[in-house]
């Protein structure tokens, strides 16, 4: 049971290219996943009957369907609509919904951590509604939430793996292909394996830094 | 070859091939059994596996607090898909042993729930205020017993909706040992899908099945927390 | 034409008894006007509806039939309601400066941003205005360092900061304990000195002795009595048993 780690020199530059693929997609995810749920969180809270219900059913589906489905269900049904697009993108459209769901919930929740006392006293002061949300009660529940955002950055870090099977070459899927190559499947999914701690471990603790920085007490 | 070829060639009927038959609705019945088998095996052995992975982190003693974390940790921060193929495809390579598909599958799945499920009993048995303790070793228990009469109960409550919670999460995670092989709903969905070239409506109906296994525990999860957060 | 005018105003909330919505009427046709100049204080038994005249004189609760102008501007015109407000300053019973900004920041954002004030003029504003209500070397705290008394008082400081016609003064010290209520108190009565506008709803009967110029009595949503201070606590108590009987109540 000795473990041989004898490919490493050859594939390094394939493994570091699958980690920039990754990395493209995740980023591209936390941003437009961010903004979508941002979006749909403020719907939830708007006055309009019809998006509260559609953010509601938006989030409700997305959290209980399978994401590899749902990528799927945009794979192989995004061509039939007669869209092209490259795996990259497609993955990026399907993680970034999906990022969407958790997001909502939490900005939500930070948005309803934020007193009606805090609204009353913005709108004594001269303040109009929209300029209450936009300089007041979005970035107090923004900080308020910043943990649990990062939690769901993670996760759609995680979830990003499941990607490869749009033949993205991505971490996972270059894995995939060097165990093809060189039949030691043990070694190179645990190397696999430690990157993502890694890069988990490098998140959490940055945004721990930046958590102190922002924190505020209600 | 050429004789099979030409012997089917035209008895092939592409309209039959790409409709939806009755046996689809059998098969469909087949790999919900399948999901469900995966999956609830998956969270009874992870939930066992996590509650004691999750008391001995609330020890104080320090092999028992910190030797868990060498399974939670890259269990917790990796992908479940990797560690699936680690276990599927690597450990064979490495012992030299054949694994068989459905142990290997549910067996991480497993493992994985219990690292979840670890942090969680953790920090559900932490939030009960150190009063209570204090209190019931006060009046005679031993640690055991205050964790079996007052403990376990306060931190059940706490604990239940975040557990739920994690389960549909592994309910939905259970889908990717269909890229292992196993037969479940959405490997039917990717078979399916890809014969009646109906990627829409087979991908939306699977979906549907997986959203009506799980959103009436979502409901029950949300209805717990409220009651949890008005008692409190 | 009077700063305030408040014309006919009723006003009713829906609440849940039991198992009916019953509507409870506020303020009965109310109407009184209010000059820039002097400190009215607002009396009378609780749920009489004097703090939701002030929030409605501020536009923060809706008349259900009457009008109410301030300075000429209607509050059932949405669109004026931001001038209103900053006419009219308001501070409530529980404070809330906001968290994520310094004592400074907190106080010169908004003449910054609505006013377009330019930001050394705000500073040096603001600074001015700590001193007067006491907190000078407060300026960089956060609002978790400070105590409520202290909350007050800058949350009074940034209602100045708008150029207020008038303040307007919830139940302020309510939620405070005695020493910090009197830190408040005095605050008001130096202010009042400078001759700045206040309506004040207050229980602090000492403070309505010796500070306010004119006091209103209300009760069940309707006007009771409306005259000088000095005339209160002398003929109109002797006049009208329910005065007496809700000065005696409090202690007077």
């Amino acid at each position: 049971m000795i473990l041989n780690f004898n490919f490493l020199p050859k594939y390094v530059g394939m493994i570091l290219q699958g980690c920039e693929v990754t990395l493209i997609l995740v980023v591209s995810c936390l941003v437009l996943g961010f903004g979508l749920g941002l979006v749909f969180a403020l719907f939830r809270q708007s006055n309009s009957k019809f998006l509260r219900g559609f953010s509601s059913v938006w989030v409700n589906v997305l959290r209980n369907t399978p994401f590899l489905l749902q990528l799927f269900f945009f794979f192989y049904g995004l061509p039939q609509l007669g869209i092209s697009t490259t795996p990259l993108v497609t993955s990026i459209i399907a993680l970034s919904i999906n990022s969407s769901a958790p997001n909502c919930e939490v900005i939500r929740s930070g948005l309803m951590s934020v007193k009606k006392g805090y609204y009353e006293c913005a709108y004594s002061l001269g303040y109009s509604k929209f300029q209450t949300f936009v300089y007041f009660i979005i970035p107090i529940s923004l900080r308020l939430s910043f943990k649990s955002l990062v939690n769901n950055f993670v996760n759609l870090a995680l979830t990003s793996s499941v990607c490869y099977s749009t033949t993205l070459m991505e971490i996972t899927g270059v894995a995939k292909t060097v165990v093809g190559r060189v039949s030691r499947p043990f070694e190179v999914y645990l190397l696999i394996l430690i990157l993502y701690c890694v890069f988990t471990y490098v998140i959490s603790f940055i945004s721990k830094a930046i958590d102190r920085k922002i924190h505020i007490v209600l | 070859m050429c004789l099979f070829l030409t012997e089917t060639a035209d008895s092939f009927n592409m309209d039959a091939y790409t409709q939806l038959t009755p046996n689809d609705l059998l098969q469909l019945l087949q790999s919900v059994w399948v999901t469900l088998y995966v999956t609830v095996i998956a969270l009874a052995i992870g939930t066992i596996l996590g509650i004691l992975l999750g008391i001995s982190r609330c020890s104080k003693n320090k092999i028992l607090k910190y030797a868990p974390l060498i399974i939670i940790e890259p269990l917790r921060n990796s992908p479940l898909i990797v560690q699936l193929f680690l276990v599927y495809f690597g450990v064979p390579v490495l012992t030299g042993q054949v694994l068989p598909l459905y142990p290997a599958a549910i067996g991480t799945l497993a493992l994985n729930t219990a690292a979840f499920m670890a942090v969680q009993v953790q920090t559900s048995i932490l939030s009960i205020p150190r009063g209570q303790w204090e209190a019931s070793l006060a009046l005679g228990h031993s640690y055991a017993s205050t964790y079996i009469n007052v403990i376990a109960q306060q931190a059940i409550r706490i604990l239940l909706p975040q557990a739920i919670t994690l389960y549909i999460s592994q309910l939905m995670c259970s889908s990717l040992v269909s890229l292992l092989g196993v037969m479940d709903l959405s490997r039917l969905a990717k078979f399916t899908a890809t014969r009646t070239m109906q990627p829409f409506l087979i991908y939306g109906i699977i979906s549907a099945v997986y959203f009506a296994l799980a959103y009436p525990f979502t409901k029950l999860a949300k209805s717990l927390e409220k009651r949890i957060s008005i008692n409190l | 034409m009077s700063m305030i005018e408040v014309k006919n105003v009723t006003k009713s909330f829906k609440i849940k008894k039991e198992k009916t919505m019953e509507t409870l009427t506020v303020l009965k046709d109310f109407s009184v006007n209010f000059d820039q100049e002097g400190v009215t204080v607002l009396l009378g038994p609780s749920g009489t509806g004097k703090s939701t005249l002030l929030r409605c004189i501020n536009g923060l609760e809706t008349v259900d039939a009457g009008d109410i102008l301030v300075n000429g501007l209607s509050v059932n015109h949405k669109k004026d309601l931001s001038k209103i407000r900053m006419d009219c300053g308001m501070v409530f019973q529980s404070t809330v400066l906001f968290p994520q900004f310094d004592v400074l920041h907190n106080l010169t954002m908004s003449p910054i941003k609505l006013l377009k004030m330019p930001k050394t003029e705000a500073e040096e504003k603001a600074r001015i205005l700590l001193n007067k209500v006491g907190l000078a070397s407060k300026e960089k705290a956060m609002h978790n360092e400070l105590s409520g008394g202290e909350q007050q008082r800058i949350a009074i400081a940034r209602a100045l900061m708008m150029n207020p016609k008038a303040l307007l003064l919830d139940e302020i010290t309510s939620a405070l304990d005695p020493e910090m209520t009197s830190e408040v108190l005095k605050i008001l009565e130096s202010l009042a000195a400078e001759g700045v506008c206040m309506l004040c709803v207050t229980h602090e009967m000492q403070f309505a002795r010796h500070v306010a110029s004119r006091i209103i009595f209300m009760e069940k949503g309707s006007m009771v009595c409306d005259t000088n201070a000095e005339d209160f606590f002398t003929n109109a108590r002797q006049n009208n048993e329910r005065i007496n009987k809700f000065l005696q109540f409090i202690g007077e």
